[in-house]
């Protein structure tokens, strides 16, 4: 796993050296007096898998309606590969995929006959089509479906077409907006594969998802953004040796005291402590030597210890720390 | 361009909703009126009376009484043909209509048993001076007057008097002017004269084809069906906008330019309302037995206008921003409902209120769609110019540039403030 990702990083390093797939510089998008892109900047390199992370309304699908050109802005340069992006760049277009959030097929033409059509509007020949829309039909695994109108297919299959649909054409640039939305563990698991198999092929990819597990597992870098603004970017790893959270540490006790929590909330290197009658959970900041002193005040309060659990900081934690706890839209 | 077509061509045929509006709407709703209008038609034409002729001595004395009674029963055309030549035919009794139909007896009494028996309507009897008197039965008389009956015997009955009453009074000036001149049948302007008077009542056509009251409703069907068709073209420019649905986003920022989208898919629905339309044409033609003036080619470009006219109705429909699909669709229905009842198809106080507003108010129907595909099909009917079909077709025509420009204007922006 690790290899894989530092032959991806040295081919990303590569591809840096040429234009980027997308660049996004000063862009302002405002809706009314609301600031939706607040001079955001963005640069996705040729061959990565690109996280586009941010709480609702942080600006994520305005920032991509935009770079598809999609929505006017106020201010701001949009480049893809290196060249201006308009409503009539058909070059452009037809090398950019998107698979939107919501399915977008038509509900009166088969599975096959919904991929033929949306890859026609790429492909225009038929014969040239014809493969392209098989591979896309065994890419997504609907070999079994391909007379099955959409209202006749399951949740996870409706994504798959949704997807197919939108990479039957052999894209250089995919946009994926959230497209593991309601679908099972199964579903979800065959379709990041295939996302990675299209990077592997060569495609460039933009992946958007409140899934933090699922980007910090197929995303080469990771961009969070919040209010419109661009908030940090990096790797997973290197997002989380920003942040200030260190590991999180849960220890099972039955006879935690109340003088002993208020001990734990005393430490130095504890954020957030909190005791449900039987575990107690602790958020500490980064430090070596954390875990040992919170034994260190059990067993001084002379608590029992039962199990302990010890998690490094997750990509959730950096996104929680960076975004605010804030319920948002 | 191509595939955009096929594609839109196919989303429309398999569209079960729309398809129940276009095809199997108007024709239920034209059999329907067909079951409700058909015994109307019947009951609006001739059919023969079934009468008892009394042949005794003043009838065999009464000149002329056997020739009429053969040529009203339809029996002896070859005679009646002899008559025509003449110049004195059957009081211009279509051959081909059979008024009555004969029993000869000898005497009224037997007469007045056929009609206890109920075999016959009433009875003809000639008096001294030959004049001919019909006699019903009370059953015929209770029937003609009841408005509820099928066959139209009171239209017979009436025809009847008609031609008997021309019959007596042609009679009598016959043997009144060779009472005062015996030589009189010898001269041309003596059988001039006779022909003249027979020909007092005359009916004429002023219409390019036999009027038929009911076929207003028809077309007022045809108008309504029609403008319901613009759900074809809502659909087709909602899938087509990035701001309206998620297809739209996914065909926005395909390759293929949005023009080319639209044109491809208006022509799609315009040859699926032209279909549908046309189905309906044909049924309410040929089943319902509509006719169109005999000019169905014409018809048939009254239904490529018309269905033109709705696809740009529903292009500027389905281009409205800010309103979903559901909405559109319920505008088009309230829309084809509502001007329906101004172009007179809910019955005769509609068809009172169509005819009033294009008495007082000629610009309301011209700006009416429904009325004006009305008026297509009316035109054809009843005028022998071609001229106010034209003149229709040029109103639909224009109609549509302006939905079309607005619909134009509604869709020319390339990027969107919100999605």
């Amino acid at each position: 796993m690790a290899s894989e990702t530092n032959a991806n990083a040295q081919t990303i390093q590569a591809a840096q050296t040429t234009v980027p797939a997308v660049h996004v510089s000063q862009l302002v998008k405002r809706y009314g007096d609301m600031v939706a892109l607040d001079y955001f900047d963005l640069d996705v390199q040729q061959g990565e898998i690109f996280g586009l992370l941010g709480p609702n309304g942080s600006g994520k699908t305005t920032a991509i309606n935009c770079i598809l050109a999609l929505l006017t802005y106020d201010k701001g340069t949009i480049r893809v590969f290196g060249e201006p992006m308009t409503p009539t760049s058909y070059a452009l277009k037809r090398r950019i995929g998107i698979v939107p959030q919501n399915v977008a097929v038509f509900n009166e033409l088969t599975v096959t006959e919904n991929i033929d059509y949306f890859c026609s509007l790429y492909v225009p020949k038929k014969a040239d089509r014809a493969p392209l829309v098989e591979e896309a039909i065994e890419f997504a695994g609907l070999q079994d479906f391909r007379k099955f109108r959409p209202g006749k297919l399951s949740g996870g299959l409706l994504r798959r077409l949704n997807i197919a649909c939108g990479i039957a054409h052999k894209p250089d640039l995919i946009f994926f907006d959230e497209p593991t939305v309601a679908v099972d563990p199964q579903s979800r698991n065959a379709i990041l594969e295939g996302i990675q198999k299209l990077n592997k092929a060569g495609a460039t990819v933009i992946y958007t998802s409140h899934y933090m597990e699922e980007v910090e597992q197929i995303c080469d870098r990771i961009l969070i953004m919040d209010h419109g603004r661009h908030l940090a970017l990096g790797t997973a790893d290197e997002l989380k040796a920003m942040i200030d959270t260190g590991e999180r540490i849960t220890i099972e006790t039955l006879d935690l005291t109340d003088e002993t929590l208020a001990a734990v909330r005393a430490l130095a290197f504890v954020i957030e402590a909190s005791y449900d009658g039987r575990e107690l959970d602790v958020r500490c900041r980064r430090g070596e030597h954390n875990l040992v002193d919170l034994i260190g005040v059990l067993r001084t309060s002379g608590a029992n210890i039962g199990h302990l659990t010890s998690r490094p900081p997750s990509l959730n934690d950096v996104f929680l720390e960076l975004t605010g706890k804030a319920l948002r839209d | 361009m191509w595939s955009t077509f096929i594609v839109t061509l196919k989303t429309n045929l398999r569209d079960k909703s729309a398809l129940f509006w276009l095809i199997v709407f108007p024709i239920a709703l034209a059999t329907m009126f067909n079951g409700v209008f058909g015994n109307l038609d019947q009951a609006m034409s001739i059919t023969p009376v079934s009468v008892a002729v009394v042949k005794d001595t003043n009838w065999t004395n009464a000149i002329g009484a056997d020739t009429l009674i053969t040529a009203l029963s339809g029996k002896n055309s070859d005679s009646a043909k002899t008559q025509e030549g003449t110049g004195s035919n059957a009081m211009d009794i279509d051959p081909g209509v059979t008024l009555l139909d004969t029993t000869k007896v000898d005497s009224t009494s037997q007469a007045r048993e056929l009609l206890s028996q109920g075999k016959a309507d009433g009875y003809l009897k000639a008096d001294g001076d030959g004049r001919i008197a019909l006699t019903l039965s009370d059953d015929a008389v209770t029937e003609a007057n009841n408005g509820t009956q099928e066959a139209g015997l009171d239209i017979s009955l009436s025809a009847l008097d008609n031609v008997l009453d021309q019959y007596n009074r042609t009679s009598a000036n016959v043997k009144s002017v060779l009472k005062d001149n015996p030589t009189a049948p010898a001269t041309r302007t003596f059988w001039n004269g006779i022909n003249a008077s027979m020909s007092a009542t005359k009916e004429v056509t002023l219409t390019n084809f036999k009027p038929s009251v009911m076929a207003r409703y028809y077309y007022a069907l045809m108008g309504m069906a029609c403008l319901v068709a613009m759900s074809y073209m809502i659909h087709t420019v909602t899938t087509a906008q990035a701001n309206l649905s998620a297809l739209g986003i996914r065909r926005t920022v395909a390759p293929l330019g949005r023009a080319k989208q639209l044109v491809a898919g208006f022509l799609a629905g315009w040859l699926c309302s032209c279909a549908c339309l046309l189905v309906a044409l044909a049924y309410i033609r040929y089943v319902c037995g509509i006719e169109v003036g005999g000019r169905e080619p014409a018809a048939v470009l009254a239904v490529i206008v018309a269905s033109f006219m709705t696809c740009a109705f529903g292009t500027m429909i389905g281009a409205i921003p800010k309103l979903t699909t559901g909405v559109k669709q319920g505008m088009s229905t309230a829309i084809a409902c509502s001007l329906s009842l101004f172009s007179g198809l809910y019955g005769g106080f509609a068809m009172e209120l169509s005819d009033l507003i294009s008495r007082k108010a000629p610009l309301l129907a011209a700006i009416n769609p429904a009325q004006q595909v009305t008026n297509l099909f009316y035109s054809l009917m009843y005028y022998d110019s071609y001229q106010p079909f034209v003149r229709t077709c040029a109103i639909l025509l224009t109609m549509s540039a302006v939905f079309l420009a607005a619909g134009v204007i509604m869709l020319r922006r390339q990027r969107y403030e919100h999605l």
